[in-house]
């Protein structure tokens, strides 16, 4: 039970859980006190002494923002004396204020407006001279006017509280207060915009809108951000449809307002120039423009022709998992019934699958058990293969939150260091971390599970329930020797021991997966065993407690569960559970396609073989991500048909036959998935560019004349038929309610379900030298997300290049040193399979023997990567290469 | 420094005026230093000797005030973990001077103080504040620190009664309101220097989170002979039963023989100035008294006999503060005067609250202009609004201190102000409202 109070504000009587600020208690009987420091997201800091109001009892006014309710309090917020106050507060704020509001961003949604126009009179008595600051840049995408600064320290107290940045800080003394970030290089920072947002007046705005617009010209439309799987709740503003800006409101959506650089900044994409008007087909080699009739009829034509020359397994569709669901789900539903094929992939295959695929073994769910509530209040957190930060910026600040502000133990397992002065770099808040190379993720978690069983840290209820698993989990890692692990980690097995003890001690833990395990060999095996990590500590099943692989694109959850793969039904179900199969033929009216179904490797290979003839590929460019060591190009372009959906003509596209202009979605409705399995509304705020129209739209033209037609009125109604099909997508809350492990799966797990595979997942595996030993001019490249950039189009937005325009290899400065190389050098990169030459960044945050490369900017950086695919999951791998470096002549 | 010749029995200022005594710890312990951490040490339970410092009636002589025992008695009783002791030593409060002479010419004393306190709360850990510019002080502590070290009355196990107690000296870098306690704190864990919002208060939250007690340094070197001669005596001298000790007044401006004179509280004004500070300077006779520091309203020829204790001083309309009082002379301006404090004031204001930091410039630049001659008759209603606007309404207690000299120069010079503004409405200038310089 929460304990409660009850007090009187202005005469309504209110009950509020104890610790709610008068403020906030205010609020909830409609009583809105005036303030500019407060904000719900900060620590109280009561500087700007605007909401001063009289409480019964006390001597001199109070500030509303500061003082807890207490019970039988009486509040009074509109006394002579109070307004008075108020007035006065004002009278000083503006004592130094430019008041130039014409030519002020904020003008018209202004607190200090606001208030000025409620308390304060049309002139003023001061009538000294005003401070004024000479005017500073700043940096390329947040502009500062100082002059307008009320000093309520909110942006500096978010950069810090909240984002953990700290790039901000008021500098000089009482009105000669000025926030500036530190040192004298413009702002380096994550760029999240959140001291834009939070400013409650016009010193902090966004350059990228300045002086485009006045707030009541603009048009808003909520919808979520498509930049990564956190799936932010945005506001978009337009006017005259062109984009004006993005904001996301306190207490909206899953990030609660909060954004990242990507999402805030990144919005440009959709109308770039470059983007696609109209139908194109290649004619005589080249690509022209088509009407849609023209385009629809020949792709219909040809498809038609081809299925019957070689019946539908020569086909293959491909979608990329930033689509929304109700494409995803036409999709498959259009392979599998109009072509008649399980050729069906998304890019859901590059790593989502291997997480999906885990913890359906091993408990029987298809989405984490956990939500970002439960990861703020967890008591240990465990990090794998993830600077969550630079990937999903959101999941991010939760675990932010959790240390920070609830003191919970963070462990770290990620191939980076924990470095002083760097940015978004989770592990500078580890209390336990392990630098590993990229290979080394798999013996550190052995490293985990063997401190867990040698310690006697099982869980005893395991080990009575379980004695087999138990027992074969502990011979398997007791073969592990200590020195192994600790030459594979880089790590003492002390180390190990240690991290155990604290995160076996708490009773909420959650682990987040990354990208480092589930883009990498054996990414669903390596899931597994991290859920026989929780299983064997007894938090496996617990409430707030749960594996959690992290989703890199904004609807990879959806595409799995819309059944965008070939192994996957809609729901997700096995693609071979006979009584899913009959559940959806009754409900399709068709009998599905059987047979195995080939996946994205398996389509190249088949397009490059000939068995493969044609493909459809939505919102996806195989031939752009992966290496060209795949050979994607080549089999592309030996297809009879390559049919395009896409908003630019992306390597892919360039080699099709017949080319679709899809809406991006900021022009379409329907709904996103997000990491955590919650799904939510996406909704247009422009008009469609060109003649570009919805994936869904396309493909549901297409099925009509491919003689199977497949019409929905709009994205509603495929909505309507996926609630009917798939849990999950009934009620859309404000927030997901996870499944509970099936404890049948689990009992069947701990019985015999383990032991398939067992051996190799408990091995330490081959490993790379370390660079210690490394005579040679060898290291391994490793080519990573930024935060700066995601998905296909991020370098399309104008925003972000003014952040992040180019690629730099990054290294530790020891190997610089052992490499003679220094920050700036110009150096050739190389393997057998080729090279590429560019710019040296030196940074303690790369461990010794890694370098780094981001994936944005790896069109180069690509040619060196070899392409491995998982035999049990067909998820390709290429994120790392053993390269040669030396400096460029 | 200037010294009078002791009248009573010194209690603070007693070694440091004895003949060829350096401070060192073996004069210290000649004098009989650390006998008082003997005593106590080991052998007298710490609850006993809070219990002791309550009883003396030991006030805080870093301005506020307040009561010594009662403040280390609000530190959480069941509480492991963590305490510190602040010792503050950020002096700068203008006219005052004492601390630093406690700590440059008796610093043993000082540290004595601080370990009988660190026993008394069961802090292991002190720091002393000091102000920036005290660099000789901050050198002179060091080394008292290291020789009580070697002698085993700091560090470790110290004087084998399994006690630890460190100090550590750390330098302030130079703004005033480092002297305010949460500021002080908030400099210490290496911040921006800005006072903190109370509650929660140092007793329970304060150095990284963690029970604090902060004493200035003189209320900390009274605390050796409140032990070795028990709280009776102490609370036998001055006027008890409210305002017991001794109390180092800070004499400054135009009196014979500016200096520290220690003297038991509850003495008049009249005594200190005219009996101890040998009188005016010239025969100009006394205009105005500033009784407790910068922070506190003036007083005038009619308050000389009020007596100098804490009750007396707030019932007079002042504050005893940090006992630095200035003497002021007939002829002087008040209206510069309070401009000159008002400088002060508005180059200390750390800006963090919007009236203290607006309310300043508005302050400085409205006395400049009625200084400067160009004042109009309504300033004198805006700066009376903006004072009244200020006080009361601030994070710390800076928003009341910087009003008091304007308000109480307006209530007791007020026609000073007016000739002021009348000469500049009679030449015209009053119009005058911009500087040259801003004027376009
Ligand atoms: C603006 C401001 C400045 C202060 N400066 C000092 C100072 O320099 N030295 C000091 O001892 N106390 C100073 N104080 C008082 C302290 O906040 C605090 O009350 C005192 O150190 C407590 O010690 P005491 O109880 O022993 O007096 C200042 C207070 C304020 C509001
Ligand atoms: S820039 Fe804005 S948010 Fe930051 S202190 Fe100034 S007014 Fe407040
Ligand atoms: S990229 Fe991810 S974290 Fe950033 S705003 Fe978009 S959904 Fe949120
Ligand atoms: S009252 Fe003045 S000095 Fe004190 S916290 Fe506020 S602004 Fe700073
Ligand atoms: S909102 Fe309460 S002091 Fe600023």
């Amino acid at each position: 039970m929460v304990e409660t109070v009850k007090l009187t504000i202005d005469g309504h009587h209110i009950t509020v859980p104890k610790g709610t600020l008068v403020i906030e208690a205010a609020r909830q009987v409609g009583v809105m006190v005036p303030h500019f420091c407060y904000h719900p997201k900060l620590k109280p800091d009561a500087n700007c002494r605007m909401c001063l109001v009289e409480i019964e009892k006390m001597p001199k006014l109070q500030t509303a923002c500061s003082t807890p309710a207490a019970e039988g309090m009486v509040v009074r917020t509109a006394t002579t004396v109070v307004n008075e106050a108020h007035k006065s507060v004002l009278e000083f704020i503006l004592a130094n204020h430019p008041l130039d509001c014409p030519v002020c961003d904020q003008g018209g949604r202004c607190d200090l407006q606001d208030f000025s126009h409620e308390y304060t009179p049309t002139t003023s008595r001061f009538i000294e001279v005003k401070r004024v600051f000479p005017k500073e840049y700043f940096s390329p995408l947040i502009e500062t006017q100082m002059n307008r600064c009320v000093q309520c320290l909110r942006c500096v107290r978010y950069c810090d509280e909240v984002m953990d940045v700290k790039a901000l800080a008021p500098s000089g003394r009482g009105t000669m207060t000025e926030i500036k970030h530190f040192t004298h290089h413009e702002l380096d920072c994550e760029f999240c915009g959140g001291c834009v947002q939070i400013c409650p007046v016009g010193a902090i705005t966004s350059r990228l809108s300045m002086y485009e617009f006045r707030p009541w010209m603009l048009k808003r439309a909520d919808t979520v951000c498509t930049y990564c799987g956190d799936g932010c709740q945005i506001t978009i503003q337009t006017k005259e449809n062109q984009l004006i800006e993005v904001m996301s409101a306190q207490g909206a959506g899953r990030n609660n307002g909060d954004l990242c650089a990507r999402g805030f900044f990144g919005y440009h994409v959709s109308t770039h120039p470059d983007r696609l008007q109209h139908p194109l087909i290649r004619r005589n080699g080249e690509l022209v423009q088509a009407t849609w009739e023209d385009a629809l009829e020949w792709v219909a034509e040809t498809a038609i022709r081809l299925k019957l020359a070689h019946g539908p397994n020569a086909f293959g569709g491909l979608i990329g998992a930033r689509c929304t669901n109700e494409d995803l789900y036409l999709f498959q539903k259009f392979m599998r019934l109009v072509v008649g094929t399980n050729n069906i992939d998304s890019s859901a295959r590059y790593g989502q699958i291997n997480g999906v695929r885990a913890l359906r073994r091993v408990q029987g769910t298809s989405r984490w058990t956990v939500t970002f509530d439960d990861i703020v209040s967890a008591e240990a957190l465990l990090l794998v293969g993830t600077n969550v930060t630079e990937t999903n910026p959101i999941t991010g600040l939760k675990v932010k939150e959790a240390v920070k502000k609830r003191q919970a133990t963070l462990l770290t397992i990620e191939a980076l260091e924990p470095a002083v002065g760097t940015i978004s770099n989770i592990a500078n808040l580890a209390a336990h971390h392990f630098s590993v190379q990229p290979d080394g993720f798999k013996p550190a978690v052995l490293g985990l599970i063997k401190a867990v069983v040698e310690e006697n840290l099982v869980s005893q209820p395991l080990a009575q329930k379980a004695p087999g698993y138990v027992q074969a989990v502990s011979e398997a890692v007791r073969r592990l020797s200590w020195q192994a692990i600790e030459r594979a980690t880089g790590s003492s097995s002390q180390s190990f021991i240690d991290a155990t003890r604290s995160f076996t001690r708490t009773a909420r833990a959650v682990i987040l997966v990354g990208q480092g395990v589930l883009r990498a060999p054996d990414g669903s095996g390596l899931t597994a065993t991290l859920l026989d990590l929780l299983l064997l500590t007894g938090h496996h099943g617990l409430p707030g407690c749960g594996v959690a692989p992290l989703a890199e694109e904004n609807n990879d959850q959806g595409a799995v569960e819309m059944g965008a793969a070939l192994e996957y039904l809609p729901g997700p179900s096995d693609a071979n559970d006979q009584a899913a199969r009959a559940r959806l033929a009754q409900a399709w009216k068709e009998e599905l396609p059987k047979g195995p179904g080939k996946s994205l490797m398996e389509m190249i290979e088949g397009a490059r073989t000939g068995s493969l003839k044609a493909m459809f590929i939505v919102g996806e460019n195989p031939a752009g991500s992966l290496p060209p060591s795949a050979g994607t190009m080549e089999a592309l372009q030996s297809l009879d048909l390559l049919v395009c959906q896409e908003l630019f003509l992306t390597e892919t596209a360039r080699l099709a036959h017949v080319v679709l202009p899809a809406c991006s979605y900021a022009e379409k409705d329907g709904t996103f998935t997000n990491t955590e399995g919650h799904v939510q509304s996406v909704r247009h705020a422009i008009e469609l560019i060109g003649e570009s129209r919805p994936d869904w739209e396309i493909l549901s033209a297409l099925s009509v004349l491919m003689g199977y037609p497949l019409e929905y009125g709009d994205a509603k109604e495929i909505f309507k038929e996926i609630r009917s099909l798939i849990p999950g997508y009934g009620l859309l809350g404000p927030a997901p309610t996870p499944p509970r492990p099936d404890q049948a799966v689990v009992e069947s797990y701990l019985k015999t379900g383990y032991s398939s595979g067992l051996a190799e997942r408990y091995t330490l595996g081959e490993r790379r030298a370390a660079s210690g030993e490394r005579k040679d001019f060898s290291l391994t490249l490793l080519v990573t997300q930024t935060l700066f950039h995601s998905g296909k189009f991020s370098t399309r937005a104008k925003g972000l290049l003014q952040v992040q325009a180019e690629g730099a290899f990054s290294l530790n400065p020891a190997d610089g040193t052992r490499l003679g190389l220094a920050e700036g050098d110009r150096v050739r990169v190389s393997n057998d399979l080729g090279e590429m030459t560019t710019t040296v960044k030196l940074q303690d945050r790369v461990p010794v023997g890694l370098a780094l490369f981001p994936e944005h900017f790896d069109q180069e950086a690509r040619r060196l990567l070899r392409v491995s695919t998982d035999p049990a999951t067909q998820v390709p791998y290429y994120k790392s290469a053993s390269v040669k470096v030396e400096k460029a002549k | 420094m200037t010294m009078a010749k002791p009248k009573y029995e010194l209690i603070l200022l007693k070694n440091m005026l004895q003949p060829g005594y350096t401070g060192s710890l073996a004069d210290y312990e000649r004098a009989g230093g650390y006998q008082a951490l003997r005593k106590i040490l080991g052998k007298v339970a710490p609850a006993e000797v809070t219990a002791m410092v309550t009883k003396s009636g030991l006030r805080g002589r870093g301005g506020a005030g307040f009561p010594a025992g009662i403040k280390w008695g609000f530190l959480p009783k069941d509480y492991q973990g963590p305490k510190y002791l602040c010792c503050n030593a950020d002096e700068s409060e203008p006219g005052t001077f004492k601390d630093r002479q406690l700590m440059e010419r008796d610093p043993h004393q000082v540290l004595e103080g601080i370990a009988i306190a660190c026993y008394a709360i069961g802090a292991e850990t002190a720091y002393i504040y000091i102000r920036g510019e005290f660099v000789l002080g901050a050198k002179i502590l060091e080394k008292a620190i290291a020789e009580a070290r070697a002698a085993g009355y700091l560090g470790k196990n110290v004087l084998g009664a399994g006690v630890t107690i460190d100090v550590w000296v750390h330098r302030g870098a130079g703004a005033y309101i480092c002297g305010e306690e949460t500021a002080l704190l908030e400099s210490l864990e290496g911040k921006r220097g800005l006072p903190r919002v109370k509650p929660p208060f140092p007793a329970t939250a304060g150095l990284y989170g963690k029970p604090t007690v902060i004493n200035n340094v003189e209320t900390l070197a009274n605390l050796p002979h409140i032990i070795t001669r028990g709280p009776e005596w102490f609370a036998s001298i001055g006027s008890p039963p409210k305002s017991t000790g001794m109390r180092i007044f800070c004499v400054s401006g135009h009196v014979k023989r500016p200096g520290n004179y220690e003297v038991p509280m509850g003495i008049t004004c009249r005594d200190l100035i005219f009996e101890h500070a040998g009188g005016m300077r010239s025969d100009k006779p006394l205009k105005a008294i500033i009784p407790g520091g910068a922070s506190a309203s003036f007083f005038t020829p009619e308050h000389l006999d009020v007596k100098l204790d804490f009750e007396s001083v707030a019932q007079a309309g002042s504050m005893l503060g940090s006992g630095g009082v200035t003497v002021m002379e007939e002829g002087t301006s008040m209206v510069w005067a309070a401009l000159r404090l008002m400088e002060f004031f508005h180059h200390e204001s750390c800006g963090k609250c919007s009236p203290c930091r607006e309310g300043s410039s508005w302050l400085v630049q409205t006395l400049r202009r009625i200084v400067n001659k160009r004042g109009r008759m309504q300033d004198l209603e805006t700066l009376t609004d903006l004072c009244q606007n200020i006080a009361g309404r601030t994070v710390c207690a800076f928003g009341d201190a910087e009003v008091a000299p304007i308000l109480s120069t307006l209530k007791y010079w007020r026609h000073e102000y007016e000739e002021l503004i009348r000469t500049a409405e009679a030449n015209g200038s009053s119009e005058l409202l911009m500087p040259a310089a801003a004027r376009h």
